[in-house]
């Protein structure tokens, strides 16, 4: 994985999770690896993989089961919840981007359709 | 929460040259510390200090709350105590050396280290390359139980896919309870495994920081030393 050096480095453990279960590596009810074990195939402090877990027991997106260890929830509508807030992150970062270049709501929604045409036609001729 | 290292107004001087002056510098259990600072900033000397290989100082160092010398020695472990051996020992004759000085040294500890690293037990240390003699010392380091262990410039000369192997034992050996100080003038080395920073200028300790508190105000490990160096930090 690689990290932004500038981003606190919990707060990029979380959002490593949350894509694992967006994108369906981690799916509903799986054990999530061991504390130690995410820090060896990060290559970051224990502490640090406590902090995010933590942070993602707080939220509902795992489970803490003791003596076990942390599960994904099999709630999907926390799943889902939390799929939309990174989607709309994404988005946020999207429109400050475009909002900077002085372009108008209508003109970005009339440019992001004529990029998702041109680049599914591209993929279709690969 | 247990103090690991407790250090007090802490003054130190050699040969009529002051080396330190009155350090301040509190660590918890069971963290990973960065001790940053250019070369000749005093990082060594405070290790030194910290371990008991220094002594006739002014102020007070305890370790796990412990401040007699010889106490303080049986709760450290310290990279650079490598450097009494003999260099025609072979890497397998160290584990018994450190188990007759140190009763927390583990040999089978040692044994698995040293073949993680890739290290064979016969090669004599006199003919270990640099890079394999850094490791060498960090699994003598890391195969004692202590409180506190000190790596001091562990990285220094190492390439990239053997800095990786030595982090990954940093982080399997270290117990959970224990407190870790790496001292490094290069902090990219070591930035992700940090809990803190603790930056050395002008003979003291001149800032001590959460790692991810730093990135939290959009600014790099990397940077933030740099802040107190003014960019002269490179070799």
């Amino acid at each position: 994985m690689e990290f932004d050096d500038k981003v606190p480095i919990y707060y990029q453990i979380e959002q490593y999770i949350d894509r694992e279960i967006i994108t369906g590596n981690l799916a509903p009810g799986d054990q999530v690896p061991a504390v130690r074990q995410l820090a060896l195939t990060l290559t970051v402090n224990v502490n640090t993989i406590q902090r995010a877990l933590a942070e993602l027991i707080r939220q509902g997106i795992l489970v803490s089961e003791r003596g076990k260890g942390n599960f994904v929830t099999t709630d999907t509508m926390v799943i889902a919840k939390m799929k939309r807030r990174v989607i709309e992150t994404e988005l946020a970062k999207t429109y400050e981007h475009l909002a900077g270049l002085d372009m108008a709501p209508a003109e970005m929604v009339a440019a992001l359709e004529a990029y998702i045409e041109t680049r599914e036609e591209g993929e279709r001729h690969e | 929460m247990n103090e690991a290292l407790t250090i007090q107004g802490l003054s130190y001087r050699r040969n009529q040259k002051q080396i330190l002056k009155d350090v301040n510098l509190t660590l918890p259990d069971g963290q990973i510390v960065g001790l940053l600072g250019a070369n000749a900033a005093g990082k060594t000397t405070l290790m030194r200090l910290i371990a008991g290989s220094a002594i006739h100082f002014r102020g007070t160092i305890a370790v796990a709350g412990e401040t007699e010398v010889a106490l303080r020695k049986s709760r450290v472990s310290f990279s650079t105590q490598l450097d009494g051996f003999d260099a025609n020992w072979r890497v397998g004759q160290v584990a018994d050396v450190m188990a007759m000085l140190f009763a927390d040294f583990r040999s089978e500890d040692y044994i698995q280290l040293v073949s993680l690293l890739g290290l064979s037990q016969k090669q004599r240390i006199k003919r270990l390359s640099k890079g394999n003699q850094r490791k060498l010392g960090l699994a003598v380091t890391l195969a004692r139980r202590a409180q506190l262990y000190l790596l001091d410039e562990p990285f220094d000369g190492i390439d990239v896919m053997t800095r990786k192997a030595m982090l990954n034992s940093i982080l399997q050996w270290k117990p959970e309870t224990a407190t870790m100080v790496i001292s490094d003038h290069h902090v990219e080395d070591i930035e992700r495994l940090l809990d803190q920073v603790v930056v050395i200028k002008d003979q003291t300790v001149v800032a001590q920081e959460d790692a991810d508190n730093i990135r939290a105000q959009g600014q790099s490990i990397e940077t933030y030393f740099e802040s107190f160096y003014g960019g002269e930090t490179h070799d």
